[in-house]
């Protein structure tokens, strides 16, 4: 019998940078987006099948605000590992998922996770210095480029951050 | 390192250290067998250069030198025995040591069990201890956590209590209120669990177990027929809105969401110290199912307590905690089956019951008022009785009533009574009143009612028969005949009659001696009967007198005995002056009593006649002729006519 995990995982990220997008195409929801806009959080479950076990990461996608204090920390609670998601077309967006990461770390300590630069597909309006991103993944930080829209990435990433957790 | 060395050099100087004779002939003072070092020594001498013959000889007892060289090979190693050998017995050095590694030991030494199990007695001791010292310490502690669970508890209770009093109330009066009333009855319930039974109708659709921490699904069972959604979601959803509800309203922070309703949806969470258990219930449950939800939370928690507490993500292993689940998903009530019932026919019944009660209630209330009616004319009746009573108290002569009322349920009447007069008390019962209903106070006067004034005067007079007193208008009259004594008498007792109160006239009686009797005590005192001279015997010829006398006498008697009067006849002899005056005394005394029996013979009651002498003293003529003499020589009789005794 194939074991079958489950994992808390949180999506993070500034205003409008597609996480509800990313989710809401790739992933299995039963809840509507009005949640994210009264509640401030949306549940969602992604099955990731590592062969040996599934791994159904139950995907806390977290209201995006710029502003990282209105972040509701409690909602992290429990978390086995969290997904940055910045737009690959506005750089501020990166700076907000760093400084989320370093809002987690502090209140969670080190703790999985995946950045995903999002908004792949519009490559002519990229903005973000390849040198910066290799400077991330040169320390350690598992990034990759996805498209909400053609899908490019996207498991790729989940499946590694479930390998990760799953290990 | 310091252990072994000087082990060496132990070994090195005492090679035998079986040998007991060392200690007697060479031991210095830091306890060097000396000789036994030479000898050693002699011999790695002659294992160098096996033709040494050196033989220690005359070893001095005490070698200075030998002191430097052991200063000088373990001199460090002494030192830090010493300092090491001062800390472990000096008790103050060692605690503070000891303190120093302490907690890291322990924090070293949480995984062993072991040690868990040493400390847990003196632990357990010291809490006592501490608890007794000062109890608020460990209320200070338990306070936060504590409280809430009160609260919660004592708010489910109260819940519980208007839940079964609001059920009890809304269908009490019903039909169908009735029917369980009569269903309490006969299974010998009480009629709230009835109601609730019937009312509380509901079904747990869904049981989440929830991992308190991560907010991850451990296990979930769904009833038969339960629309179902991803649990996994649906459960991380819970704790999500969990977390925003208490990070939302202040006060919450502690308790969050236990209870939600969604129209005939109700979830109820129960958190427990790893894990939530969260009932997804349709319908009407009770406050009690709470209960059993909790037991069944605190049933897994106390078979998995490290499981639950460790969970990962990895729910292979809960696969025995479903059947935990499955029973409270099992929980319900179901709707009771509904009779098939002809509704003309219930309408009916309840038209039926509804005329009964109001039959009965119209009944009650003509009773009522029946016995409303009844006492007030009973009261009426009653008071007329009364009134008439005192009516009739009023015209009593010797009466005078001054108050009337009503007192404490109590008639009341008060005023003046002459001792005559008629007694209340006794016209009470003869009006048919209880006199224990009555306060009667009577101040005694004397009244000028002609009728009291005769009463007073017949009792003070008491007149013979033959007189009549009677009241006409304002006087009292009194008539017929009596003895002049009596009507003497009441002519005093008239004139001490009050002024202006009815006067008592007399006039209508006569005095019995001017009548018949009168007459006849004329006939008979105008007779004498006369004696010879020094006879006490009458005197020839009289005895015709006698016989008269006599006749008269009885005549008398007759006469008196009929005015009921006394009629008393005084016979007195009587002598002439001729002799002895004592003589003629006795004669004149014998003489009338001669008389006496002479007219007892002839039949008069001698109880009628006296007897007395009067001598020579009362002569009749006073001349000193015979003729004189001869008619002084007689018995005279006087009749007397008294008021009866």
């Amino acid at each position: 019998m194939t074991v079958t995990l489950q994992k808390k995982i949180c999506m993070l990220g500034g205003f409008s940078v597609g996480k509800t997008s990313l989710v809401k195409r790739f992933v299995e929801s039963i809840f509507s987006e009005t949640y994210l806009t009264t509640v401030g959080v949306k549940i969602d479950k992604k099955i990731i099948d590592l062969s040996d076990r599934i791994v159904n990461l139950i995907l806390w996608d977290l209201a995006g605000e710029d502003d990282i204090s209105s972040l509701r920390m409690s909602y992290l609670r429990g978390s086995a590992g969290y997904v940055l998601v910045a737009d690959g077309t506005r750089p501020s967006t990166l700076e907000v998922a760093l400084s989320l990461r370093r809002r987690v770390e502090a209140d969670f300590g080190p703790l999985p996770f995946v950045l995903l630069l999002n908004k792949n597909d519009l490559r002519e309006q990229w903005a973000i210095r390849d040198e910066e991103v290799e400077d991330l993944r040169t320390s350690g930080w598992w990034v990759q480029s996805t498209s909400a829209r053609t899908g490019e990435g996207v498991d790729d990433a989940f499946g590694t951050l479930a390998e990760q957790l799953a290990r | 390192m310091t252990t072994s060395a000087s082990a060496t050099l132990e070994r090195l100087v005492r090679p035998f250290s079986g040998d007991a004779g060392i200690d007697r002939d060479g031991a210095d003072r830091a306890g060097i067998d000396r000789k036994a070092l030479a000898g050693l020594l002699a011999q790695l001498a002659r294992s160098v250069e096996p033709q040494s013959s050196a033989e220690p000889s005359d070893v001095p007892a005490v070698d200075p030198r030998l002191q430097q060289l052991r200063t000088l090979l373990v001199g460090h190693e002494i030192e830090v025995l010493s300092r090491l050998s001062e800390v472990v017995e000096d008790p103050e050095q060692l605690a503070s040591a000891v303190g120093r590694v302490l907690p890291t030991a322990i924090a070293l030494a949480t995984n062993d069990a072991r040690l868990g199990q040493a400390l847990a007695p003196a632990l357990a001791k010291a809490t006592q201890s501490s608890i007794r010292h000062d109890p608020r310490t460990l209320v200070n502690i338990l306070y936060p956590l504590i409280v809430p669970a009160i609260r919660k508890s004592i708010g489910e209770t109260i819940d519980k209590t208007f839940q079964s009093l609001n059920e009890s109330l809304k269908h009490s009066l019903t039909w169908r209120g009735l029917r369980w009333r009569w269903e309490a009855w006969r299974t010998g319930t009480s009629f709230a669990e009835v109601v609730l039974k019937h009312t509380l109708v509901y079904q747990v659709e869904h049981v989440f177990l929830i991992h308190r921490h991560t907010g991850l699904l451990i296990s979930h069972v769904a009833a038969e027929n339960a629309a179902d959604q991803d649990p996994q979601l649906v459960s991380s959803m819970l704790v999500a809105i969990q977390d925003f509800v208490r990070d939302s309203f202040t006060g919450a922070e502690q308790q969050g969401l236990d209870t939600v309703r969604l129209g005939e949806l109700w979830l109820w969470s129960e958190p427990g110290p790893f894990a939530t258990l969260v009932a997804v219930i349709r319908g009407n449950p009770p406050e009690g199912l709470h209960d059993q939800l909790r037991s069944v939370l605190s049933r897994i928690h106390d078979e998995r307590p490290h499981a639950l507490e460790s969970f990962d993500g990895d729910s292979s292993s809960f696969s025995d905690v479903e059947a935990h689940l499955s029973e409270c998903a099992a929980l319900g009530q179901r709707a009771p089956r509904t009779a098939e019932r002809g509704f003309p026919w219930l309408v009916a019944l309840v038209g039926l019951v509804l005329l009964a009660f109001a039959g009965a209630g119209g009944f009650r209330w003509w009773q009522h008022e029946q016995a409303w009616k009844h006492e007030q004319q009973l009261r009426e009746a009653k008071q007329q009785i009364w009134d008439g009573y005192v009516a009739r108290l009023r015209a009593q002569p010797g009466i005078v009533v001054t108050e009337v009322g009503r007192r404490d349920g109590k008639f009341v009447v008060a005023g003046l009574r002459d001792p005559l007069a008629v007694d209340p008390q006794l016209m009470l019962r003869q009006a048919g009143i209880d006199p224990t209903s009555v306060i009667s106070h009577w101040e005694p006067y004397q009244g000028l009612d002609p009728e009291f004034v005769l009463k007073r005067l017949q009792a003070s007079l008491d007149p013979p028969p033959t007189v009549t007193i009677m009241v006409e208008g304002d006087h009292i009259v009194a008539q017929g005949s009596a003895a002049s004594t009596w009507i003497e008498r009441a002519r005093t007792a008239s004139r001490m009659l009050p002024v202006g109160g009815p006067s008592l006239d007399l006039s209508g009686v006569h005095d019995i001696n001017e009548g018949a009797i009168g007459k006849l005590s004329e006939a008979i005192q105008s007779n004498d009967i006369h004696f010879n001279f020094n006879e006490s015997l009458p005197a020839a010829g009289q005895d015709g007198i006698l016989d008269q006398l006599a006749g008269e006498l009885n005549e008398l008697a007759s006469l008196a005995s009929h005015l009921h009067v006394t009629a008393r006849v005084m016979l007195t002899g009587h002598s002439d002056d001729a002799g002895n005056g004592t003589f003629n005394l006795s004669l004149s005394l014998a003489r009338a009593e001669t008389v006496r029996a002479l007219l007892k013979k002839r039949g008069v009651d001698p109880d009628l006649l006296a007897v007395r002498g009067a001598g020579q003293f009362e002569p009749l003529e006073a001349s000193p002729s015979e003729a004189a003499r001869a008619a002084n020589r007689r018995v005279k009789f006087k009749v007397g006519i008294e008021e009866q005794r």
